[in-house]
């Protein structure tokens, strides 16, 4: 309640003094931060929606920003919005004027507001802040960027995520397999995969490969298997939907021989991380955020590199990062693109101990990377194994009827039908197709 | 038409004590909400009564603030496409015309129906013999009650945590058990044949202390010494449940399906946290799609046109309910 | 033999049941204990070790009790959001049964022009999906200035046509004589309705009060929307976000800490109940006046 009165006394002097600053203009040099944190203290209104114990790690972030910054007139008010809500809340502050000053994103998913102008670009602004772009890997620069709106940049890099599998250590010994040379084509996958399946009868009881019947899980995996394959959801250009359908089909093909003809995955798992936790599944292809959870519970697994499956190496793409808000007060871009890049330049906590792989080379190549937070035979992969993570959002704003990592989605519900029988391969295909173009014309 | 549906609602609850001897249908085809009395008193009651206006006033503002405007507008959303920032850019029937056409939205429909079918029987039947259990006032029948309650207070969260793992395929505790009277495995909310049953299940546990809580407080209004004249008759214990208790508890079942079924066609919370409306979206509701087309995808004009389609659906469905229950009467 | 089978008798007699009875008792008996059954699955996960909550076979006591849970809980703000929660369902509550009684109650009793066609409206209104209203409402809410206020959670939720159907219900059916007695001694509509119909009308009250106040207390799209600060969250928010509930996103580290946290949103609306049905037999008892 103290910091609630204090909050609202410390805007309301700083929007007096920056209606003045204004004039001074949003790209304006390095200098004028300082002289406007020295004159009046600025509460930077922050949206987060990390719930997990990756949630608990932003907040030592922010806790660490705001000891460093106590002195200095700069202060970050952090509020936790579902991540469902989130975008809808945002829409509605910004729309009435309101918006938060910066907040999480995911890459590719946030066409509809950069295309509103409720996110700001922010190539100008990074430049201005001093930001070194040039650390930045290439892959997360290119993502943070929207095509169909002049190629901007809407998203300043936090954090690398990619699917990989974990593999129970337990099932392997017991199955004679070496843990040292884990599969990497499909043909190894699935003799791991049935090595460690067990059945009762004609009912899997234990998964080789980790699934579920519906959700989430198959249509990730149709995903990474059919972009192997030479499948694509839209052509680069993003003006042709479903590109090379044929290989989408055969990669609807090897999910249901997973669990009809090959038999190592079973429809009846509803939760699949309480699953593979209770070692009711041997392979889990799943992104960090797991692991600090299986490793608090004591789970002997490893994480490996995704095989390759249908020709080329690939695998689900996800970047998490920070995006500005639009504001009537222009003045408050500087101070709060200051604070992205504090929290930018500070990750070494957010990327070993919070969650992916870091996407600075100037972290990654600090000697302490490998060593600190999760032990890197389990973290290890997912770092490694964003090298041919490409498979990314398709940033358009009907993106999230594109996504595969979703449980409920267009795709995801037409591909259910697959997976329960009802529906061929060819004419789900049909209809995604349909669908999807529908979503590209759209822009 | 809603008028007429209403009025249906507004007498037949009056006979239970003061126009008991008369026929029900006699009462339930009076509209005004005071039938036949002494001719002093009537001559009274023909006046308008302005205090009626200022009584429902206080209800009345917040209600069209709060609950009309928005739909209201809604309404207008319904004709325009609009994703919150910016206006709305009218396009006339166009989302209509989508709605009819996505076989998701049609999927939805069909799905709302079969859950009507049956979550309404269910609850109104386990309500209605919980009632009567507890209603016999036998030992422990305090906890009895409250045990049937219960459920129905608890939150959403709630029922995603619990229920969903009640029914886990494998290891749920229901297909467990179920595993002891030699049933197979059934794939409650995982497969396309189950899950609109299992979250049917689920609802009827969570509903039920509503329906519940109605019918005894309707039983506990039946003058004993009704039943007792019954009993003294000669009367079984079925006998006096059909002949006497049923006919007098028409008003408060009517209501209870009436209650039930609307906020069946509504199903949306136990949908959302089990399934999200899969597999496939075989246990989908229309509030649901509604959602997370307004929610999720921000598309607040087609969200709002399957609102109002069903918005219609219900208002027809509650006619015809009305209309059947009446005639039983 | 005979004595005790007089002894039974009255020993039965005395509770109301018939000898042939104690089966169908037991039975009924053993449903309501099979109804809590997931009740007693949430508590007992709310004392588990995170580590003992994923089991393969079903244990339906702690292995080793803990209050680890609880506390971590209370490492939340949640006793700020339980008293927001409780202004805001209280209020709420009170507004709303109280204007629904006297709308309901003229509604059953008061002629007057548009009498059933507002009823039809309140009626038609239950049809209408919220979820789309949502937006539109919250637009104007912050648009007013009220974002993360308390008239913001409790305004929009007053007008809950629930509470009139269960009113209207009830005067419907109530005996004209004791109303039309006040009028003869002169008392106006008001005080007629304040001291002859409400005092009688207990049993209605308490049940519109308990399912009105249960509705509030678990109240969650509005209130996650239109709470922009961490100390304006009601309860059901704030638990939400370290409860994650959609399949796709379980968190299983927080599995039993949100069995904890559900455990402890359930007790209001529990203790309510349980106070409140000793009044609501009472209230009951009364009405038989009536007849």
């Amino acid at each position: 309640m103290n910091t609630k009165t204090r909050n609202a006394l410390s805007r309301r002097t700083f929007l007096k003094s920056a209606t003045a600053a204004t004039g001074a203009a949003t790209l304006a040099p390095m200098f004028a931060a300082p002289a406007l944190a020295q004159s009046a203290p600025i509460e930077l209104v922050h949206w987060s929606w990390l719930a997990a114990s990756d949630g608990e790690v932003w907040g030592q972030m922010i806790d660490a920003f705001n000891e460093a910054h106590k002195d200095k007139g700069v202060q970050i008010d952090m509020q936790l919005v579902p991540e469902e809500q989130y975008v809808t809340k945002v829409l509605t502050a910004a729309a009435t004027g309101q918006a938060p000053d910066f907040g999480w994103g995911t890459a590719g998913k946030a066409a509809q507001m950069a295309r509103d102008e409720v996110t700001v670009p922010l190539d100008d602004l990074a430049a201005a802040s001093g930001l070194d772009l040039s650390d930045f890997s290439e892959l997360s620069l290119r993502a943070a960027r929207y095509p169909k709106y002049d190629n901007k940049m809407y998203m300043i890099p936090m954090d690398l995520m990619s699917l990989q599998p974990e593999i129970n250590i337990d099932h392997v010994l017991e199955a004679g397999l070496d843990p040292n040379a884990p599969p990497t084509n499909n043909a190894e996958l699935l003799d791991w995969a049935k090595a460690m399946t067990k059945r009762d009868g004609d009912t899997v009881t234990r998964s080789g490969i980790m699934m579920t019947g519906s959700g989430v899980q198959p249509t990730v995996t149709w995903g990474i298997v059919a972009e192997q394959m030479g499948f694509m959801r839209a052509s680069e250009d993003l003006k042709t939907a479903a590109v090379n359908p044929d290989a989408g089909i055969k990669a609807m093909e090897w999910v249901l021989a997973l669990f009809d003809e090959h038999k190592v995955s079973t429809r009846d798992v509803s939760d699949r991380y309480k699953a593979f936790g209770t070692g009711q599944g041997s392979i889990f292809w799943t992104g960090p955020w797991t692991l600090n959870g299986y490793v608090n519970q004591g789970l002997n697994f490893r994480t490996y590199l995704f095989p390759n499956i249908g020709g080329t190496q690939k695998t689900y793409f996800e970047m998490g990062g920070l995006e500005l808000y639009n504001q009537k007060d222009k003045g408050r871009y500087e101070a709060t693109m200051a604070a992205v890049k504090w929290l930018s330049d500070n990750s070494f906590l957010w990327t070993t101990v919070g969650r992916g792989a870091a996407p600075r080379k100037s972290i990654l190549e600090r000697d302490d990377y490998k060593t600190a937070g999760i032990p890197w035979d389990k973290r290890g992969a997912f770092v490694d194994g964003m090298e041919f993570a490409t498979i990314q959002e398709i940033p358009v704003v009907e993106g999230p009827e594109f996504t595969i990592y979703s449980g409920g989605n267009f795709a995801a519900s037409t591909l259910e039908n697959v997976w329960a029988g009802k529906k061929s391969p060819e004419e789900a295909m049909a209809q995604l197709q349909e669908r999807w173009q529908k979503g590209l014309d759209k822009g | 038409m809603p008028v007429a549906a209403c009025a249906a609602t507004a007498s037949p609850s009056s006979p239970i004590y003061s126009d008991r001897t008369k026929p029900m249908s006699n009462a339930a085809t009076n509209s005004a909400p005071d039938d036949v009395s002494q001719p002093l008193a009537q001559a009274e009651r023909r006046r308008i009564e302005w205090t009626g206006y200022l009584f429902v006033a206080f209800f009345t503002v917040p209600f069209f603030l709060f609950n009309i405007l928005p739909v209201l507008f809604g309404g207008y959303v319904a004709f325009t496409e609009w994703s919150i920032i910016g206006s709305p850019e009218w396009i006339g029937i166009e989302n209509f015309r989508e709605a009819f056409a996505d076989e998701w939205v049609i999927n939805a429909f069909k799905n709302v129906l079969l859950y009507g079918l049956i979550i309404v029987p269910g609850v109104s039947i386990c309500g209605l013999t919980a009632a009567l259990f507890v209603n016999q006032n036998w030992p422990l029948s305090s906890i009895a009650r409250t045990l049937f309650f219960a459920p129905y207070v608890v939150s959403a969260t709630v029922i995603g945590l619990i229920w969903v793992w009640l029914l886990d395929t494998q290891f749920g505790l229901i297909n467990h058990y179920l595993g002891y009277l030699g049933i197979p495995n059934i794939a409650w909310l995982t497969s396309t044949e189950w899950s609109l049953v299992g979250v049917s299940i689920a609802s009827i546990w969570w509903d039920m202390g509503l329906a519940f809580i109605l019918f005894l407080a309707a039983l506990q209004d039946i003058p004993k010494d009704l039943t007792e004249a019954a009993t003294v008759d000669g009367a079984g214990r079925f006998q006096r449940l059909f002949f006497v208790t049923l006919p007098m508890m028409r008003p408060v079942i009517s209501m209870v399906v009436t209650l039930q079924m609307i906020s069946t066609l509504r199903i949306f919370s136990q949908v959302y946290v089990m399934t999200n409306g899969g597999p496939a979206g075989s246990s989908d509701s229309p509030i649901h799609y509604i959602y997370k087309a307004a929610i999720v995808r921000h598309a607040f004009g087609y969200a709002s046109a399957i609102a109002i389609i069903l918005f219609l659906v219900i208002i027809t469905v509650t006619i015809v309910l009305r209309f059947i229950v009446r005639e039983r009467g | 033999m005979e004595n005790s089978d007089v002894d039974n008798a009255t020993f039965l007699e005395k509770r109301n049941m018939k000898l042939a009875d104690v089966p169908l008792w037991a039975l009924g008996m053993f449903i309501a204990l099979l109804w809590s059954l997931p009740f007693v699955w949430m508590v007992s996960t709310s004392f588990k070790l995170p580590e003992h909550v994923m089991t393969k076979d079903i244990e339906w006591l702690p292995r080793v009790w803990t209050v680890s849970n609880y506390l971590k809980v209370f490492e939340f703000p949640i006793l700020r959001w339980g008293f927001n929660s409780i202004v805001q369902a209280t209020v709420s509550t009170a507004l709303c049964v109280f204007f629904g009684a006297m709308a309901g109650y003229a509604l059953a009793r008061m002629r007057f022009p548009g009498n059933g066609l507002l009823f039809a409206l309140f009626i038609a209104s239950l049809m209408i999906p919220v979820e789309v209203t949502v937006v539109p409402l919250l637009l104007a809410i912050i648009k007013v200035g009220w974002a993360s206020t308390y008239q913001a959670l409790i305004l929009p939720t007053i007008a809950n046509v629930f509470s009139v159907y269960i009113f209207r219900q009830f005067f419907l059916s109530f005996p004209k004589e004791l109303e039309e007695a006040a009028r003869m001694d002169g008392a106006g509509p008001f005080r007629t309705f304040l001291q002859v119909a409400m005092p009688l009308a207990r049993a209605p009250t308490i049940a519109a009060t308990v399912i009105i106040f249960t509705l509030n207390w678990n109240n969650f799209l509005w209130p996650l929307l239109v709470t922009f600060d961490e100390s304006m969250k009601t309860l059901p928010v704030g638990i939400a976000q370290f409860a994650p509930v959609i399949g796709s996103h379980t968190q299983l580290e927080s599995f039993s800490i949100s069995m904890a946290a559900v455990t402890i949103l359930s007790i209001p609306s529990l203790i309510l109940f349980f106070v409140l049905q000793k009044y609501f037999i009472q209230g009951i008892s009364q009405g038989s006046i009536k007849s």
